[in-house]
């Protein structure tokens, strides 16, 4: 065998929730059966959970599925939430309190976490078990032999931005597994490749949104530790604009705030880490912000699609797990528990297959068996609409979202879904009133509160190897040039959080765009919102990114 | 047997996550641990060497405590065949002299050295960023008795030899060194290699050796606190001197420049000066026993370079603190320069001119061009027959690998570019013991934020003083002094390193030094080849200021400037009135150039470049649509200030 060719039984790409819960079930299946498999993991982030970003509230149920009792005590939840969820509808200036709860969101018994903390913990546990993790490795190619999927490979490292290769060129590593686990997260760049190369598409194209994300710093009593509130409303608009905000109490004086606005909104100049310095500014959530400090940023955007996205989520030695195959509940704002859920079903798919000696495809679909079976489908088919109507706007989509409730899901006049890339309408044909107008006077950043995005960047400590390939692609960049940038006005520039577009306007009023690749957050936000899908979004050299520590 | 490549490596906390404690110490616990990056590039070199010799074997050493495991099992993903730590508590506090002691011995126990194996190269990092000293390799080679060579950037293996390229000021040098030798390598060579995915699972497996003191036999009194000539006596806070950035913001590069000129007409930001408290005088304790360590040795000798037929600037440089501590030490103590080269006997009166008492000349035509081994020996011979209780050293290429090889051979360690050099006493409690007089030399430490007082206790103190901190005396044709010829004792092997050629820039282009304004470039701006830059200084001049143009190591590197214009630790120190930072990243090398100067304008297009954080203005924006609109009213007569030259 070739220096750069490994091997392993299972190999798990991502070391989030999902990935992890595969990870430690199937090492304990396998345990329990006396067999002894090799369980790979192999994560992007320098360290589990630098990547990772999430609200978050976990519903703490199925960690008790996951883990012993002594395991399940040391998960590091940040703390139990305390008293009653309160949801806000935020106007210009003021704030009315909901006084019925939107059902599905109670969050009795819930615990505010860290996901990352709570990833690296996972990962502790996994390693005990003998499951192999390696972080900092970037994996851009699935491997493939007659047609079906034998493993993968590292990305190369080495390289210029020529893609010339360097005097210390390393060649990427082939891992060759008897069954592969897409566990990448969100908008997984491997899980698209596969399921456009297999047709694994399910009934609607898959949609986001991006949540923008701080933790702060607070004087005492500006918070209490277990707060929960959610708002919607201000500063988005109710009819093109799904999404709301939360803040979350954390313990040691700390706060967790956050904009989720769907990325199905019209404006191509709407810009939503703008929004959320616009947010911060109202009184009812300036109010928890007051004499306090930023700690961190980050950025991820979220798979909203539902029931009627999910692909196909398995073929031939190969399972989807997680974000990467859209397991998130919308309503209740949750896909953690899904995921962990996924995790365990895969790894008792796995475990029959690696038995048998049969990992087809037939096997494996065992996962689907076992995810329907689970409340992955009790959650997310009563709503498999849900998501659909609110491209209506919020009101008439409410309304219709509430005849689901009582019809157990069924709904007439559901839209048809588009992908958030399609829905964004060009500069001339957008009759809204623009971002920057609408928001006059609110867009200058004091750099106290409020932050640019560049500062924002900084507080993600986002760092990438400026030797290398740029990992943000232009397909086609005659039509870049002659769509995203003329007729759109880039509105990458716009959404993308971390201010990695920059359209420039030489003297002679020539529009281009500059890329600055190293800002970015990996919130895949271009991949997915791209007019046209002009950007796709590719794995960097492992190790680069942000370095999220409680996000 | 095949040739082995050693390469010493240590782990140190990631300088931009080291933070200070609430002891007011540097907490290194916090901080994520990686290789030094000096170390990692000695790494990849030995790596690259392997690739030209496949029957090589590559081994890395290191010396720390246990936690330094994970950066060894690092350096065998990424191919390197066995790995060895030495850790004992016991080496705790161990000063550079020291450290370079036990590793030898664990490389003797390995088997490599004089008379043992002697089919090895030693390949090891400049200089780590938690000391900064650049001492430890040449301590190793002169501990092993082995040649060797410091600030290399390339090496390679040319049959039975090494052709190495080291950075010198102004230029480089190609140098043919035998087997064995030892090479230390600067961050500029080839990057180190990202392990591979296998490489880092098969390293999983690898067992790495941890020897103790008594594995390699280290006798106790020879390391760690009782085996350290020095000692760090105190750290203390440096106030950053320069106050927070002004960010220059504006629609448009036209807003944008005239906002600067407007920004720098009101001023840039200044920092509270606090009064300071009158110091107590520290009473002396009574009842102490006071100590004279000196055992004897009496006066100041310092290293007079000679570069292109000249005394450099910086060994002038040196004599400014040198009188100063004779002048402190009283009875007429004595400076004493040390001049060796080809033909050199003229500079001696430039020497006593500027402040030197005694000038002992080495004339010899092998000496011509600088090199290890003979001037060491040279210098080692001179202080045994003089005695200094100091030795100096301009912190030159060359300063900063001679140094501590004396320092070796004295048994009496050496303190690194140093900015402050005071006599003092030393109180110990402990011993009930007052040590007077002694030299305290004072170096920026932790990133330049805090200085560290580092105390000799054997004679000579040896201490090499940084480049461009201290004013060239003013000289004085009348004053006078002795000379005295001195003719060393060198054996053939003392020039068993040859030197190929050295390449220096033409001009030393002094203008750098009386400029006013200096436009300078970084790797950020050489689209153009430089153009904007130049037309930058040139509209200055045109509108009759002093302006030069000037550039970072990148560009010089790039071959898109000459040497003479490299600002930095290996270039030039300057201090214009306005520097003009233009696509420079920052890096701590290029700040120390040019962190003197009045006031500093950065343009970068990266927001979170260092640059910032040592500016007075900022732009944020792209070199090639900010210069324009500058220079178009850099012609409108905005000069930064300036005003015309007479």
């Amino acid at each position: 065998m070739s220096s750069n060719v490994i091997s392993t039984d299972v190999l798990i790409v991502g070391g989030g929730p999902a990935g992890l819960s595969m990870a430690i079930d199937l090492a304990n299946r396998l345990k329990q059966k006396g067999e002894e498999k090799k369980i790979m993991l192999i994560e992007k982030g320098s360290e589990i959970g630098s990547h990772i970003l999430s609200g978050a509230v976990i519903r703490p149920k199925v960690f008790k599925d996951l883990l012993n009792v002594e395991e399940f005590e040391g998960i590091p939840f940040d703390s139990k939430v305390e008293g009653e969820d309160v949801v806000m509808k935020l106007s210009t200036g003021g704030a009315a309190r909901l006084p019925f709860h939107p059902p599905y969101m109670s969050n009795e018994g819930n615990y505010i976490a860290s996901l990352g903390q709570v990833c690296k913990y996972l990962a502790t546990v996994a390693e005990t078990k003998g499951v192999e993790i390696y972080a900092g490795f970037a994996v851009d190619e699935i491997v493939y032999e007659n047609g079906k999927v034998v493993g993968v490979k590292t990305k190369d490292t080495g390289v210029d931005h020529h893609g010339t290769k360097q005097k210390n060129y390393q060649e990427g590593t082939v891992v060759k597994a008897k069954i592969t686990i897409l566990a990448e997260g969100t908008r997984g760049s491997l899980a698209k490749k596969v399921i456009d190369r297999y047709g694994l598409q399910g009934k609607n194209p898959q949609i986001y949104s991006l949540g923008v994300k701080e933790i702060w710093s607070v004087p005492e009593g500006n918070i209490a530790a277990g707060a929960v509130y959610h708002t919607f409303g201000y500063p988005l608009n109710d009819k093109e604009e799904f999404g709301g905000g939360f803040i979350y109490g954390l313990s040691q004086n700390r706060v967790a705030i956050g904009l989720v606005v769907g990325l199905d909104y019209p404006d191509p100049s709407f810009d939503i880490h703008a929004a959320m310095q616009i947010w911060k500014t109202h009184p009812e959530v300036s109010k928890f912000l007051e004499g306090g400090t930023i700690l961190e940023f980050g950025a991820k955007t979220l798979p909203e699609g539902g029931w009627y996205s999910i692909p196909k989520y398995y073929s031939d030695n190969l399972m989807i797990l997680g974000d990467s195959a859209g397991f998130l509940s919308t309503p209740r704002l949750k896909g953690i528990h899904l995921a962990v859920r996924s995790g365990i079903c895969a790894a008792e798919a796995a475990e029959a297959a690696l038995l048998k000696g049969d990992t087809s495809e037939k096997a494996l679909s065992k996962y689907e068996t076992l995810v329907n079976d689970s409340f992955i489908y009790k959650e997310l088919y009563p709503t498999r609409n849900m998501r659909a109507v609110m491209q209506d706007g919020m009101v008439l989509g409410g309304l219709k979202m509430g005849i689901q409730l009582l019809t157990g899901g069924a709904c007439l006049m559901v839209p048809e879904v588009e992908a958030d890339f399609d829905t964004t309408q060009a500069a001339s044909k957008f009759h809204g009133i623009p971002f920057a107008q609408r928001f006059a006077g609110k867009l200058t950043f004091d750099k106290k509160r409020t932050f640019d995005k560049v500062t924002s960047v900084y507080q993600s400590k986002a760092m990438h190897d400026e030797v290398q390939p740029i990992h943000l692609v232009v397909n086609d960049p005659d039509l870049f040039q002659a769509v995203n940038i003329e007729q759109y006005g880039l509105s990458e520039a716009a959404f993308c959080p971390a201010e990695v577009y920059e359209l420039h306007v030489n003297k002679e009023g020539k529009k281009s765009l500059r890329l600055h690749a190293e800002n970015c957050v990996h919130c895949k936000t271009c991949d997915i919102k791209s007019p046209n899908g002009g950007i796709t979004w590719t794995v960097p050299y492992g190790g680069d990114g942000p370095e999220y520590t409680y996000m | 047997m095949a040739l082995t490549i050693i390469s010493l490596m240590k782990q140190v906390p990631l300088p931009s996550e080291m933070r200070m404690g609430d002891d007011g110490l540097m907490d290194r616990t916090k901080a994520k641990s990686i290789i030094n990056i000096d170390c990692s590039y000695a790494l990849e070199a030995g790596l690259q060497m392997k690739e030209a010799h496949p029957d090589a074997k590559l081994i890395v050493c290191s010396m720390g405590p246990p936690s330094f495991v994970e950066s060894l099992k690092k350096a065998m993903a990424m191919g390197y065949d066995e790995a060895y730590l030495l850790s004992d508590r016991k080496l705790g506090g161990s000063d550079t002299y020291a450290t370079g002691l036990a590793i030898s011995t664990m490389l003797k126990h390995l088997g490599f050295g004089k008379g043992l194996n002697e089919d090895f190269i030693v390949v090891a990092g400049r200089q780590t960023s938690d000391g900064d000293t650049a001492h430890v390799p040449s301590q190793v080679a002169e501990s092993l008795g082995i040649p060797q060579a410091t600030f290399i950037e390339t090496a390679s293996l040319k049959g039975t030899d090494i052709e190495a390229r080291r950075i010198i000021e102004g230029g480089y040098q190609m140098m043919r060194l035998p087997i064995p030798c030892a090479l230390s390598f600067t961050p500029t060579g080839v990057p180190p290699r990202r392990p591979s995915l296998a490489g880092t699972v098969k390293s999983r497996e690898r067992e790495i050796t941890v020897f103790s003191i008594e594995d390699v036999g280290l006798a106790d009194e020879k390391i760690g606190l009782s085996g350290s000539p020095t000692i760090v006596a105190k750290v203390t806070n440096i106030k950053s001197d320069r106050a927070p950035i002004k960010m220059i913001e504006g629609q448009g590069e036209h807003a944008l420049i005239s906002n600067l000129a407007e920004a720098m007409k009101a001023g840039k930001n200044t920092m509270e000066v606090k009064e300071k408290k009158e110091k107590k005088e520290k009473k002396r304790p009574e009842g102490f026993e006071e100590v004279d360590f000196r055992d004897g040795a009496r006066g100041i000798l310092t290293w007079a370079e000679v570069v292109k037929g000249e005394v450099s600037r910086p060994s002038l440089e040196l004599l400014t603190p040198a009188r100063h501590l004779a002048e402190q030490l009283g009875n007429d103590t004595k400076v004493t320069t040390l001049l060796i080269g080809k033909d050199v006997g003229a500079l001696a009166k430039v020497l006593i001119a500027h402040g030197s008492d005694e000038v002992i000349v080495v004339e010899d035509e092998r000496l011509e061009e600088y090199r290890i081994l003979p001037f060491a020996s040279t210098f080692a011979q001179v202080i045994w027959k003089i005695k200094p209780e100091i030795a100096l050293f301009a912190a030159t290429t060359a300063g900063r690998e001679l140094a501590p090889r004396i320092g070796m051979k004295t048994d009496s360690g050496v303190t690194a570019d140093c900015t402050a050099l005071e006599i003092g006493e030393h109180i110990s409690r402990k011993e009930k013991r007052i040590y007077a007089p002694i030299l305290e030399s004072k170096r920026p430490t932790y990133g330049e934020s805090k200085l560290a007082t580092i105390l000799g206790f054997v004679c000579p103190q040896v201490s090499t003083a940084r480049a461009g901190t201290f004013e060239v005396p003013t000289a004085d044709e009348s004053r006078e002094g002795t000379i005295t010829p001195f003719v060393p004792e060198l054996a053939e092997e003392d020039f068993a390193v040859e030197i190929i050629e050295t390449v220096r820039g033409e001009g030393g282009l002094q203008n750098l030094f009386e400029a006013d304004i200096i436009v300078s470039g970084g790797r950020g701006s050489v689209g153009d080849e430089m153009g904007l830059v130049k037309t930058l200084a040139e509209a200055l001049n045109a509108q009759g200021v002093n302006a030069e143009w000037a550039s970072s190591r990148p560009v010089v590197d790039e071959g898109v400037a000459e040497y003479a214009r490299q600002i930095g630790q290996t270039g030039k120190t300057v201090r214009p009135k306005v520097y003009v930072a233009i696509g420079v990243s920052g890096a701590v090398q290029h700040i120390a150039g040019m962190k003197e100067s009045e006031t500093i304008v950065a343009i970068n297009h990266n927001a979170k470049e260092p640059i910032f954080q040592h500016a007075d203005f900022g732009i944020v924006g792209e070199y090639e649509d900010i210069l324009p609109e500058l220079i178009e009213q850099v012609k409108n007569g905005f000069t930064f200030g300036i005003t015309k030259k007479q």
